[in-house]
């Protein structure tokens, strides 16, 4: 497997590095390249041996990295279009169906729960029919969904519906799996922190979205109970046409279609009971999975509820509270990529340690603005709060893609996917507890929410990696243990170590000793437990 | 720094929608002169639940002989307001002593000006409108003076909102046009999809076979 990892980790905003599949089914992307005949001097950008480019430019569409990374990024951003379309129509939505808070909470809490599964299953999708068929098969499999609010009549379908149409989420992997094999372990930080935060933009442009959609319609001669229906079919159909452009504009890899190309070379699969163990058994995932719970989590919430807040509360008119609303999404565009940035700063700085401080400064600051936005009394505070409880929020999204890469490097995929999915289970759990009953007004469950954000992200201080450390100790003084060699080939048995498994893993560990603070790296120098000393 | 010039922006557009915001904010509900006007309010089908859009009220008022602010009215706003039962885990529906933050009459039935010389009562015919969500309501007029600030009002029902109250169904929203469009586009997005996938499969097999 070629190496061209120098720097890789420690660069900047991370979904995955190039190297790792997403998922955990095939641990060797090479085993599905062909290296062609021809130089890479055919390929727009310049690309490295596996034809990933190494250049990230988000003003061309050439094929095909360029036009990879925008198909990835906007069915992404449609999905969250549709995932959220309902959250401003609620006050026009709720009139027509007679809902009552409690069947708009558990409706939303539905919207955000089908993605827990059909994240976990898009990565396996992803190995076997290739990242083009992943997000088609996301878009336009639950277009239907969307169109199908046309017959909904009650509580129950409204419920039923939000479910369904929240299975598309899962193009969140697929887009990070896309860009994983067609960039480079050095920039791929910088793309998926790119494809990741502007597709997350999604869920802020939906709420200006819709209402303007719903107005032009109404204008046309509608009833307001049947023009947000109408409304609905626009989403549904930007998913039909972006599913249509994915399969007809998009390759799945650097050089053709999965199917088309022809296998060779070895194909070394893990086993994914492995690496499923591996994942679970790590205490630092779980502490993750809580962590985007509270930052991804809390932002999927407020996507479902603050429009309807500012209708609410402050007497907005439904377009006034979409714009409003959709300040919060739009922060997206650049406080994710900050967030990630802000982290390689910080691990540059102090190491490992510098990265878990970030990410619990930014969480913690987002979850005090977001109490301090539920007290809020007048419209102008209440606006301030919110633009930057998302700044924090979204920024601590970023930075946690920055200390996820080092948790496990055997397991790397699938904690990702879970990481993700805690994200979704976050945000059902706050919907749940706060939003769906008449037992706190909207303004006390965003206290509370914030509240409790705050309490689930101190977990971040149990992080401890024996080789960095933690925010409060030192890395271990045991001569092995402090090795990164030790925490990353501990995940693999005896025997799949004498089987040569782990030599990428070693390889990682080698790199990853970017992120000891400056001070130690320039100290001490231990040597590899295997393997020659690359570059460090 | 870029953040700085956002917040600053954003300061500025808040400061900008507060200073558009109306100005009194404590007139309250409970000072208002209770009964003051009598209105009753007929549903054209008695006893059952009323269609919107194509049912109507026949809705009358009366200034009442004991009204004590009567110098003051200028005109009279006839609302639909909900009943308590409508109320029930709906806070947008919430009824608050707050004028300004009361959300129990939102459907706004007609307005009039008000001629003192006419001592007798005024009666009109509503067509429930189309916009009407399904629910359990009565009808309120309010009397407001100059200034457009309510200073009394009477409803259709007893203080407590328990006698007199009529149940309306909302429109649908549906349309056969719309359902037939929605699975048009559903069927056309499954089969494109199926389309595609079985030619390269077709596509990657001849080039195998190659």
């Amino acid at each position: 497997m070629a190496s061209n990892e120098e720097g890789s980790i420690g660069t900047s905003l991370h979904g995955v590095t190039a190297k790792e599949q997403v998922f955990s089914f095939s641990a060797d992307a090479s085993s599905q390249i062909v290296p062609s005949d021809d130089p890479t001097a055919k390929f727009a950008l310049p690309v490295d041996s596996e034809h990933r480019a190494k250049v990230f430019n988000p003003l061309s569409f050439a094929k095909p990295h360029m036009r990879a990374f925008h198909l990835g990024w906007v069915s992404f951003f449609t999905c969250f279009i549709s995932t959220f379309a309902a959250a401003p129509l609620v006050p026009i939505i709720r009139d027509n169906l007679d809902l009552t808070k409690t069947d708009i909470g558990n409706a939303g809490v539905a919207s955000v729960s089908g993605a827990i599964f059909s994240r976990l299953a898009m990565g396996a999708v992803c190995d076997l029919l290739g990242a083009r068929y992943g997000t088609a098969f996301s878009l336009m499999l639950t277009a239907p969904m969307v169109f199908t609010m046309s017959f909904v009549t009650g509580p129950v379908g409204y419920l039923a519906v939000r479910f369904m149409i929240g299975f598309c989420l899962a193009t969140f992997v697929s887009c990070q799996y896309w860009t994983s094999v067609m960039f480079n372990g050095k920039i791929i930080g910088l793309v998926n922190g790119c494809a990741g935060g502007w597709g997350d933009m999604g869920g802020g442009v939906t709420q200006l979205l819709m209402p303007m959609v719903f107005h032009v319609i109404k204008l046309a001669g509608a009833t307001p109970f049947m023009a947000w229906r109408i409304a609905f079919f626009v989403p549904g159909f930007l998913q039909v046409v972006m599913g249509i452009l994915v399969l007809t504009f998009g390759q799945d890899l650097p050089d053709g279609n999965l199917s088309t190309l022809q296998k060779s070379g070895q194909v070394s699969k893990d086993k994914f009971s492995k690496v499923f163990w591996f994942a679970v058994k790590n205490y630092r995932t779980w502490i993750l999975f809580v962590l985007y719970g509270f930052s991804m989590g809390i932002e999927l919430t407020i996507n479902n509820v603050i429009s309807g807040y500012f209708f609410d509360r402050f007497n907005l008119k439904l377009q006034t509270a979409g714009i409003v609303a959709s300040s919060f999404g739009m922060a997206n565009f650049f406080a994710r990529p900050f967030g990630g940035y802000a982290s390689d700063v910080a691990a540059r700085l102090f190491g490992m340690r510098g990265r878990l401080w970030i990410l619990w400064i930014f969480q913690t600051v987002g979850a005090l603005f977001c109490i301090w936005l539920g007290r809020a009394n007048s419209l102008p505070i209440a606006i301030l709060a919110m633009i930057l409880f998302s700044i924090g929020t979204q920024a601590a999204c970023g930075a946690l893609f920055g200390v996820a890469p080092f948790v496990s490097r055997r397991s790397l995929g699938l904690i990702s996917g879970l990481t993700g999915a805690g994200g979704n289970f976050g945000s059902g759990l706050t919907q749940l507890l706060f939003f769906s009953s008449s037992r706190f007004s909207t303004a006390e469950g965003l206290s509370l929410m914030g509240a409790m954000a705050v309490l689930c992200t101190l977990p971040v201080a149990f992080i401890h990696f024996p080789q960095w450390g933690s925010m409060f100790l030192r890395p271990s003084r045991d001569g092995e243990r402090s090795k990164e060699e030790y925490y990353y080939s501990s995940e693999w048995t005896e025997d799949e170590k004498q089987q040569g498994l782990h030599e990428g893993s070693i390889k990682f560990a080698e790199n990853s000793r970017s992120e000891r603070s400056r001070k130690v790296a320039l100290a001490d120098f231990p040597t590899p437990e295997s393997g020659t000393l690359t570059n460090v | 720094m870029a953040i700085h010039n956002i917040l600053f922006a954003s300061l500025l557009i808040c400061l900008l929608i507060q200073s558009s915001h109306g100005a009194t904010k404590e007139r309250l509900f409970s000072d208002l002169e209770k009964s003051a006007l009598e209105v009753t309010a007929t549903p054209s089908r008695v006893g059952e639940v009323l269609a919107a859009g194509i049912d109507k009220l026949s809705i009358t008022w009366k200034v009442s002989s004991t009204a004590t602010k009567e110098p003051e009215f200028k005109a009279i706003k006839v609302k639909l307001c909900y009943a308590p039962a409508s109320q029930v885990d709906r806070p947008w529906r919430k009824t608050e002593n707050e004028l300004f933050k009361d959300k129990s009459c939102p459907h706004k039935i007609s307005s009039w000006s008000y001629d003192p010389a006419v001592k007798t009562a005024q009666s009109f015919d509503y067509t429930l409108e189309r916009d009407i969500p399904t629910g359990t309501y009565f009808v309120r007029t309010y009397a407001v003076d100059a200034k457009d600030h309510e200073v009394a009002f009477g409803q259709s029902t007893n203080e407590n909102k328990t006698t007199n109250l009529f149940s309306v169904q909302a429109i649908s929203g549906r349309h056969k046009s719309l359902d037939i469009a929605s699975v048009c586009f559903s069927v056309f997005s499954v089969l494109a999809l199926f389309v595609f996938f079985v030619n390269e499969k077709r596509k990657a097999k001849i080039e195998q076979s190659k």
